[in-house]
């Protein structure tokens, strides 16, 4: 059974095309990406799909149902977590999931969904005008995952999230799809996406650029994460033959640093072992992600910069060329070493209840 | 059928704002000084229905419209600039849904405002006159209850159909500005062309009628027959865009309708006619509000 699909879906706003020709199958079960910078059109998608505006070409069903036709349908088995929306401030927490479990017309406990989004019980009594966006985050989640919908779309979920929830969001989608939830989620951010997700479409101005697995995006856009390594023995450590190492494709300086292409993240450890071993000592490192803008790069053809500044400007930060300086994981992307021990302990500690 | 849990939860939200209690008291507080002003006019021989005229005039035309507007633009599109409408239909609620909660709800607190600013005025009768007029006193609460319902669902309405904040500002400023500054001239400007002159003393009958199809207009018609006294619209476009002899605008109540008017009034000039002109004022922006919501991207 098919969760989402789409068959030519268009949206016009006069002589503008906010999404041009989508043809896309989601299936059930599945934790889907919907990756593109601000403007690609997702979140028209995301409307389409609710009928909150209507196509000006082509048709969608949604777990088998008439997108149009059968609206009421769709948004009973669907929960959604909008992007950039406002909550009624002067109710409680609580008031809003018993509103949310009223309206999906089901006895569900507010303080279950509240743990299942880590939101505390005192907070969920306070009016939700005190609320952080995280906070606020949270208790749409929570009003989204009432009454176990079928279907999750969640548009940016991660906007307005710490570093912390953002990994509690991810628990939740791994959670929602254990559960086999259908988990359709829009970002911009390709780590967050990576991080999740089965598939991954790409959305650039209106069009549907490729619809692949990570791991075949990868590939086939030929762009890998690389290791940036600062040593104190330049001549030496290039003098290392790194490139017979497991999992590593390409090695070369750039500046005064060692970069290290690979495709496999275990080979992150095994060249900083070998670099050491060698004897030269490695005073800092740092992963460099493929960013959103080098995927875009590989599929449309373009380096990036012919592409509006103020689009290029809401995609993830790029790391500049030729900067030293770490990138702060933000427990996002294909985590760091060091990042990684506590990506692995808050699985093990599991926000599965 | 999810829009009563839509109204009730509209209306705690409307029950916990404060700007809508401050109004309020506002408002009754005016309905207090009015009456007791009625009450204490130094006229010897002040009159039960004199509260009428004072009412409508204050209440009636200047801060129920206002009132009613101001509670009821925001209604749809406030939910839809915030995005919080997506929220709702992800909860299973749609567009209708949607509309009438947020239309029940808005009504509920303006016929709670306007009922209680009438009981206040009635207490305000019983307290200091020595004559209760109740079935005109009691007729004229309930036209001022409609009325309060006819703004709500223009408001409602232009909510609906509204994009923007600005938009539904813009329509529901807009329609009060109509009511009480286009309507009248432009309806001497219709008699003018039809008939070649401003609208006289005895002016033609449809002449009336088209006033009255203006809610305020019909409202305070009413009004004015049942407190047996004129009562001025907001601008008093009597004096200006017709030609009345210049003796009964100091004299108003020969602006009385039934005074106008030779003969026995014909069937649609009758005051009972105001009431469902007042409810096409509710069906009929309603309708055309609903109509456009429903076929909108909203986005």
């Amino acid at each position: 059974m098919t969760a989402i699909e789409t068959r030519g879906l268009t949206k016009r706003y006069g002589s503008e095309t906010a999404l041009e020709d989508l043809d896309l199958t989601v299936e059930s079960g599945e934790v889907f990406g919907f990756l593109g910078p601000n403007g690609a059109g997702k979140t028209t998608t995301i409307d389409l799909l609710l009928d909150f505006i209507r196509p000006t070409e082509g048709s969608a069903t949604v777990l088998g149902y008439d997108t149009q036709e059968e609206a009421d349908a769709v948004r009973d088995r669907v929960g959604i977590l909008p992007d950039g929306f406002d909550l009624w401030e002067r109710s409680s927490g609580y008031r809003h999931l018993e509103f949310a479990l009223d309206s999906k017309g089901v006895d569900g406990d507010p303080d279950a969904l509240l743990d299942r989004v880590n939101l505390d019980r005192a907070d969920a009594e306070r009016p939700v005008g005190d609320y952080s966006k995280g906070m606020c985050q949270r208790l749409a989640m929570a009003m989204a995952l009432a009454g176990e919908p079928e279907l999750l779309i969640l548009d940016e979920p991660s906007s307005g999230l710490d570093p912390h929830g953002i990994r509690t969001m991810q628990e939740l989608i791994r959670e929602a799809a254990a559960r086999g939830t259908t988990v359709f989620f829009s970002s911009h951010i390709l780590g967050q996406v990576s991080a999740v997700c089965d598939r991954v479409g790409i959305l650039e101005a209106g069009e549907l650029v490729t619809v692949d697995t990570i791991a075949g995006l990868r590939e086939t856009a030929g762009v890998g994460s690389r290791l940036v390594v600062d040593v104190d023995d330049l001549p030496r450590a290039t003098a290392i033959d790194l490139e017979p190492i497991d999992g590593v494709v390409d090695a070369d300086t750039e500046g005064d640093h060692l970069r290290v292409a690979y495709t496999d993240p275990a080979a992150k450890a095994r060249v900083l072992h070998r670099i050491v071993e060698s004897g030269t000592n490695v005073c800092d490192f740092d992963v460099v992600e493929p960013t959103l803008d080098d995927l875009f790069a590989a599929f449309t053809g373009s380096d990036g910069s012919t592409r509006p500044v103020d689009t290029a400007g809401e995609l993830e930060p790029t790391r500049a060329p030729d900067g030293p300086e770490p990138v702060i994981s933000d427990g996002s992307g294909d985590p760091q070493i060091t990042g990684q021990a506590s990506d692995i302990a808050a699985n093990g500690e599991g926000v599965d209840r | 059928m999810s829009a009563p849990l839509i109204a009730r939860k509209d209306f705690e939200d409307a029950v916990r704002s404060r700007m809508i209690w401050a109004v309020m008291a506002v408002f009754v507080f005016l309905m207090v000084v009015i009456s007791a002003g009625a009450a204490t006019n130094g006229l010897e021989d002040a009159e039960a229905t004199e509260i009428i005229s004072l009412v409508a005039n204050v209440g009636g035309q200047l801060m129920i419209p206002i009132l009613a507007l101001l509670v009821g633009y925001m209604a749809i599109v406030g939910e839809r600039q915030s995005g919080s409408l997506r929220v709702l239909f992800g909860l299973s609620h749609n567009r209708w849904d949607v509309f009438i909660g947020k239309l029940a709800s808005r009504l509920g607190v303006i016929i709670i405002a306007t009922v209680v600013a009438c009981l206040v005025a009635l207490g305000m009768v019983v307290a200091l006159f020595d004559s209760f007029p109740a079935q005109e006193l009691v007729a004229f609460s309930l036209l001022t209850v409609l009325l309060g319902m006819v703004f709500t669902s223009i408001a409602v309405a232009v909510s609906a159909m509204a994009s923007s904040r600005m938009q539904a500002m813009a329509g529901a400023i807009g329609s009060y500005v109509v009511f009480t500054l286009v309507w009248h001239p432009m309806s001497a400007v219709i008699h003018y062309l039809v008939e070649g002159g401003l609208p006289g003393y005895n002016a033609p009958e449809w002449y009336f009628f088209l006033l009255r199809l203006n809610p305020l207009a019909a409202y305070t018609q009413v009004a004015s027959e049942l407190a047996d006294q004129f009562i001025w619209g907001i601008v008093g476009w009597e004096g200006t865009v017709e030609d009345v002899p210049e003796e009964t605008l100091q004299e108003p109540n020969a602006l009385l309708l039934s005074e106008r008017v030779s003969g026995d009034l014909p069937l649609y000039l009758h005051d009972w006619v105001a009431v469902p002109i007042l409810l096409l004022w509710i069906a009929i922006p309603l309708g055309i509000g609903y109509w456009r919501f429903k076929r909108a991207d909203l986005n």
